[in-house]
């Protein structure tokens, strides 16, 4: 047991760390918010590994500590809404057993950015839907590349990562 | 690749295409008024050709040769700075932290 909190606060800090990388290449000159993910990737190489439970606490932690040092209370709601959403239909992808961890991501990142979209749509009105086609868009785009880096971590880590 | 993330890719195709489509009627026209909200209440409405400057409790809205622009904002990522000037029907400048949205009609 206290061998997986230390794995899973490592994860969350590896998370925290991709989140700083993240915010000094800012992809929000295409539409606003636009981000890669990065740290989403440790969630999805839980979820290739089986590990839903893990997958949850490292993602909700990552977002709380995220938000408390980095952001405000307000974005919070997005942060979560999102990443929370979004991967129950990750797990619940995985669970059919039909799609490969890049086709997950895809879902997931797409999904993501739905969410929260429509989180902006019932706070701010009508008008930010003129972003959806872009989020969506570069949600399936980052989605992939999560999606991929998941998979090479996964591979590379199979002899030592035993959730 | 499995055989199902072909569905996955279908149906993000997809998405996109109808997102367009809705969205299309938005696109591309000229707009004629401007209106700006904070905290989802309309703050101000007027039309985009009358150059004003406009003070929020967080942010700094111009209206200048119908456009649109955000100069300043106390928010951390400015966003909404750096946005380029809008001037079409739909085009929108969200400031998210501080709840503002600037919107052409």
């Amino acid at each position: 047991m206290a061998k997986k909190i230390t794995l899973y606060a490592m994860l969350a800090a590896i998370c925290l760390v991709c989140g700083y990388i993240e915010s000094l290449l800012s992809l929000s000159f295409i539409a606003p918010g636009i981000k890669l993910g990065l740290s989403n990737s440790i969630a999805l190489l839980l979820v290739a590994k089986g590990d839903f439970k893990g997958a949850f606490s490292v993602n909700i932690t990552r977002i709380l500590l995220s938000s408390l040092l980095f952001s405000t209370p307000f974005s919070l709601v997005f942060s979560l809404s999102g990443g929370i959403i979004s991967l129950i239909c990750v797990c619940l992808l995985y669970k059919t057993g039909k799609f490969s961890i890049i086709g997950i991501s895809i879902a997931g990142g797409v999904i993501h950015n739905i969410v929260q979209l429509t989180v902006a749509y019932f706070l701010l009105g009508n008008a930010v839907l003129y972003y959806l086609p872009f989020l969506i868009i570069s949600g399936g785009v980052s989605g992939a590349v999560i999606g991929f880096i998941a998979r090479l971590v996964s591979s590379k880590t199979d002899k030592f990562l035993n959730i | 690749m499995k055989k199902g993330d072909i569905f996955i890719i279908a149906a993000v195709i997809l998405a996109v295409v109808l997102s367009v489509i809705f969205g299309i009627g938005l696109l591309g026209e000229k707009g004629n008024t401007v209106i700006i909200k904070e905290n989802n209440e309309v703050v101000y409405e007027g039309s985009i050709t009358a150059d004003k400057t406009i003070t929020l409790s967080h942010n700094t809205v111009v209206i200048k040769k119908g456009e649109v622009y955000v100069r300043n904002a106390d928010c951390k990522n400015q966003i909404c700075v750096n946005h380029k000037p809008i001037s079409k029907k739909g085009e929108v400048i969200t400031c998210l932290p501080n709840k503002v949205l600037a919107e052409i009609r």
